[in-house]
């Protein structure tokens, strides 16, 4: 309760100033109830810090838009060089990500690299900007810690539109794993439970702020326990963003681009030796989904299965189809790989061996 | 504040006081120690738990008398079955309210509201507005109901506390609103119309709980003051339940339609007649009807709109949001750059639907439908309290407002038994200001006569006023002296068909004018009245709905006799000035018919 006072006091204390008249700024001001209003409201410390943050965050824009499929979703600001820490989702399946700052310029930006346990992108714009939140010392949250969330839910504001705030109450920090097998998720480490309707489509990526405006976690994707139909509103927190921020921009996590160095093997792994058949290849970015796998072949015996998604072959990640096949291909027909698949709500590690 | 003791420590006294008193039994010294070591612990204890900051307190305070003053205004609103709900709040102590009409819609034209007090009163439609989502309806059986404070929505921003009452889930039986707390999550926000849902514009959007049956019901600022009506949530695939988003119409949008909501006619929304698109953080005109105001003044394909009723322009949205808070009879201020020249106007708004389109989104159904639907509400009729409330009219939601509305401008004047004596023909003249000419007009039952420096024309009293105003003649001064004439003299229900329009803003002047339609023979009369005393501000007269007015301002009201006559005219053909004649004194004659 104690971090509500403060701003409280502050808020309750400059009110009290502007009636009485104390206030120096308050005498130019004619005293319309009208202009009454509209001081009181720009003294309001969470307008205050509403306005303050807009400037942290992004609006993203790329893949989707049938079937439910959003095409946008929520980031914000974490160097002056222009990296965005966002949620790693479809959304980022496109060559150009298209992304929209507080004051409504366009920029073009890039995957850095992702962490798939904790489906953190990090993606970097042409241009940098000096306002953004600090990953350095980031206070522990505790359970009942009052929050606002912030992101583009619903894709409510385009352009230079103010994205959305809204306020709540950290519910309870516990390990998502817990609703294994019930919630789709990868991410199964530690997350805060807000009492708010955060998690909305487009909302993933979003800032969850304390009320110095510091960051305490980033928003996590739409969940829904399928019996009970509630919708899980969650985010990951800021110290888990943290590292795993670190891990991907030192390059810990896996390259973001297949390095065009590697050689090509003499005689390489082809997906139809390996007894894989993947989807057809339709989209610029088809995803690396398995359609089949042959009865019998080195796929069957090493593990994979019909509807596993290929998000890395040796800690490199594998954006598509195609860029599965050409790191497939430097990899000589004798020698092991191992892959990391999405499996439902599940991550897999399998070793291949010939 | 006087000390609270914890009651921990309460009971602690209480519990020790019997074992004290053995104690103090023959032993004084140790009892003496042990009081005060027990009253310093008690004190401790006292002070450990530290009240809360005066600061907090008061905010509490305040947001329990917001609340306790909020829900008096906030109401429930229900068929006259008693079966349906929504919300709505009261705006004015004689029952006026505010609510969706949507909420309004399946109810018709009756409908029961309950106050928070547990009374149910009897409530009739007024009017409505199917676009934005608005109806207006009045509760009778009371002349001091509780109203809601309106707040100036361009105030709000995002971060604010605000909160909803109303009736969500129908879930109140003894009619006590239900109150959710929440803050605004962001202003100005734009909604496309998606499926049933219409088009919100300018509105304030909030995490307060805001659920079906929340519809038409209040948002208040932390003051209890009205900031808009709650009205639509982002549903999507989460079914129809609160997802955190929910949407309040402006009490900005709500105050420019009140007015005309008042009307009891089916209101309509705006059209600039030109479309607009983003080109490079630009907004400039992709296509624009000739027809349209803003053609007239200027207005063309490529140009840039800089500015709409003085707010800046940075997006599409924004010049939507700007459009969608306005009725159409409304003029905005306009700034755009063409090539390289910025250019302030004005232009006239269209109206967004034809008459028949209007009537048929507020039906829900073709224009006969109402028709079929009276056999039904005869036999609710009979003993209906609010049957004489109700009048069925095209183009109405209840024209018996439109008549109340009407008597109550005419009444402002209270000179209406003097002018219907000048009945006889008059004189006015006076003379160019700048110029050396004359100008004059004389007008009997059967001609007017107009006299411009030299020229001297005589004019139909009832035809070829179209052709006059189309050529844009100086004479068509003297058909608006001849409309205000009879205005004056017979009053509006005895030009032809007068409707009343409602509350608008004129060029150039703040305050919101009544405004009058009436068909006069060939032409289209408008009269923009003062809200305080009902003189004639402006008389503008449309020939044709492609062709810019004939403006007439009427201005320097002096008393003549008892009766209040402008002493000057200024003639206006779209934004500019023709001419402005200083007037001598309005000369009656003494007999009917005569002439001079």
């Amino acid at each position: 309760v104690n971090d509500w006072i403060k701003p409280w006091f502050i808020f309750v204390f400059v009110c009290l100033a502007c009636e009485s008249g104390t206030l120096a700024s308050d005498t130019a001001l004619e005293k319309s109830p009208a202009k009454i209003a509209a001081v009181q409201a720009a003294s309001d410390p969470l307008v205050v810090l509403a306005n303050r943050l807009q400037s942290k965050l992004v609006k993203i824009y790329g893949a989707g838009g049938p079937k439910g499929l959003e095409s946008y979703q929520s980031g914000f600001l974490v160097s002056d060089a222009g990296h965005v820490v966002t949620s790693w989702s479809t959304v980022l399946d496109v060559n150009a990500i298209r992304v929209v700052t507080h004051d409504g310029r366009k920029d073009d930006a890039e995957i850095v690299g992702m962490d798939p346990e904790t489906e953190i992108a990090v993606i970097k714009m042409t241009r940098g900007d000096s306002s953004f939140f600090s990953l350095q010392d980031i206070d522990e949250p505790i359970v009942g810690n009052r929050v606002l969330g912030l992101s583009n839910l619903f894709g409510i504001a385009t352009g230079d539109e103010a994205m959305s705030i809204q306020r709540g109450v950290i519910m309870a920090i516990s390990p998502l794993s817990a609703r294994r097998g019930r919630l789709k998720t990868l991410y199964q480490g530690r997350v805060l439970v807000l009492d708010v309707m955060t998690n909305n489509p487009g909302a993933t990526g979003g800032a969850v702020v304390n009320l110095e405006g510091d960051l305490v976690g980033m928003l996590g994707k739409e969940l829904r326990d399928d019996q009970s139909n509630i919708w899980l509103n969650y985010a990951v927190p800021a110290d888990v963003v943290s590292s795993s921020v670190r891990r991907i921009l030192e390059g810990k996590t896996n390259s973001p681009v297949r390095s065009q160095q590697l050689k090509i093997a003499q005689r390489p792994h082809r997906l139809p030796n390996l007894g894989i058949i993947l989807i057809p290849d339709v989209l610029p970015k088809t995803p690396a989904y398995v359609d089949q796998i042959v009865p019998k072949s080195i796929a069957e015996r090493s593990g994979l299965m019909a509807n596993d998604l290929v998000l890395l072959l040796n800690d490199i990640r594998i954006e598509s189809r195609r860029s599965l096949e050409e790191s497939l291909a430097t990899i000589d027909v004798a020698d092991s790989f191992t892959l990391l698949v999405q499996r439902g709500q599940e991550l897999v590690r399998l070793d291949v061996r010939p | 504040m006087t000390s609270i003791i914890h009651p921990r420590v309460r009971l602690l006294l209480s519990l020790a006081k019997d074992s004290i008193a053995l104690y103090c039994a023959g032993r004084w010294f140790p009892t003496l120690v042990a009081i005060i070591a027990f009253s310093q612990l008690a004190f401790a204890e006292t002070l450990s738990i530290p009240e809360p900051s005066p600061a907090v307190l008061e905010s509490q305070t305040q947001r329990i008398r917001a609340i306790a003053k909020a829900t008096q205004s906030t109401i429930g609103v229900f068929g006259v079955d008693g079966q349906g709900g929504g919300s709505g709040v009261i705006i004015s102590a004689d029952g006026y309210a505010l609510t969706n009409f949507h909420v309004t819609e399946p109810f018709g034209n009756r409908m029961r509201c309950g106050l928070s007090t547990g009374e149910m009163f009897e409530a009739v439609i007024v009017g409505i507005d199917p676009t934005g989502d608005l109806a207006l309806i009045k509760l009778y059986g009371s002349d001091s109901f509780p109203f809601a404070t309106i707040a100036d929505s361009n105030t709000v921003q995002a971060g604010q506390w605000c909160f909803a009452a109303g009736n969500p889930f129908v879930l109140a039986t003894n009619l006590k609103p239900t109150v959710t707390w929440g803050i605004v999550s962001g202003v100005h926000r734009y909604q496309y119309p998606s499926g049933t849902i219409l088009e919100y514009t300018d509105c304030i959007q909030t995490d307060a709980a805001i659920n079906p049956g929340n519809s038409g019901g209040p948002l208040y600022n932390s003051h209890g003051d009205l900031i808009g009506i709650n009205g639509r949530c982002s549903f999507e695939k989460r079914g129809r339940v609160n997802v955190g988003v929910g949407y309040a119409i402006s009490t900005n949008q709500a105050q420019l339609f009140l007015g005309h909501l008042k009307s009891g006619r089916i209101v309509d929304h705006a059209t600039l007649g030109f479309t607009v698109g983003s080109e490079n953080g630009r907004v400039v005109v992709t296509n624009i009807l000739e027809t349209s105001d803003a053609y007239r003044r200027g207005l063309r394909y490529g140009d840039e709109i800089l500015r709409l009723d003085q707010r800046d322009i940075t997006s599409v949205n924004q010049l939507k949001n700007i459009l969608g808070i306005y009725p159409t009879y409304s003029r905005l201020r306009l700034r755009y750059r063409q090539e390289q020249q910025t250019i302030d106007t004005w232009i006239r708004v269209a109206p967004l639907h034809s008459a028949e389109e209007l009537q048929e989104i507020a039906n829900g159904k073709p224009e006969e439908a109402p028709v079929e639907e009276e056999p039904d509400s005869t036999p609710q009729t009979i003993d209906d309290p609010l049957s004489d409330r109700f009048e069925k009219r095209n183009g109405f939601a209840n024209y018996y407002f439109n008549r109340v509305e009407l008597d109550r401008v005419l009444g402002l004047s209270g000179d209406a038994s003097l002018w219907s004596k000048q009945t006889g023909d008059w004189h006015w003249s006076g003379k160019l200001r700048g110029e050396q000419s004359g100008w004059s007009v004389q007008l009997t039952k059967a001609t007017i006569e107009s006299t411009f420096g030299d020229e001297n024309i005589r004019l139909d009293a009832t035809r070829g006023w179209e052709s006059a105003i189309e050529s844009k003649s100086l004479h068509s001064s003297s058909l608006a002296v001849r409309l205000w004439q009879l205005w004056q003299t017979l009053g509006p229900r005895k030009m032809g068909e007068s409707i009343y329009l409602g509350t608008t803003k004129m060029v150039d002047f703040d305050e919101m004018v009544d405004l009058t339609k009436v068909t006069a023979g060939e032409v289209e009369a408008y009269f923009y009245t003062a809200p305080d005393d009902g003189r004639v501000l402006l008389i503008e007269v449309e020939a044709d709905s492609q062709l810019d007015r004939l403006e007439v301002y009427l201005d320097d009201y002096q008393k003549q006799a008892d009766l209040k006559v402008p002493r000057s005219l200024r003639v206006v053909f779209g934004t500019e000035t023709q001419f402005i004649v200083d007037l001598d004194p309005l000369v009656f004659a003494v007999q009917a018919g005569g002439g001079l």
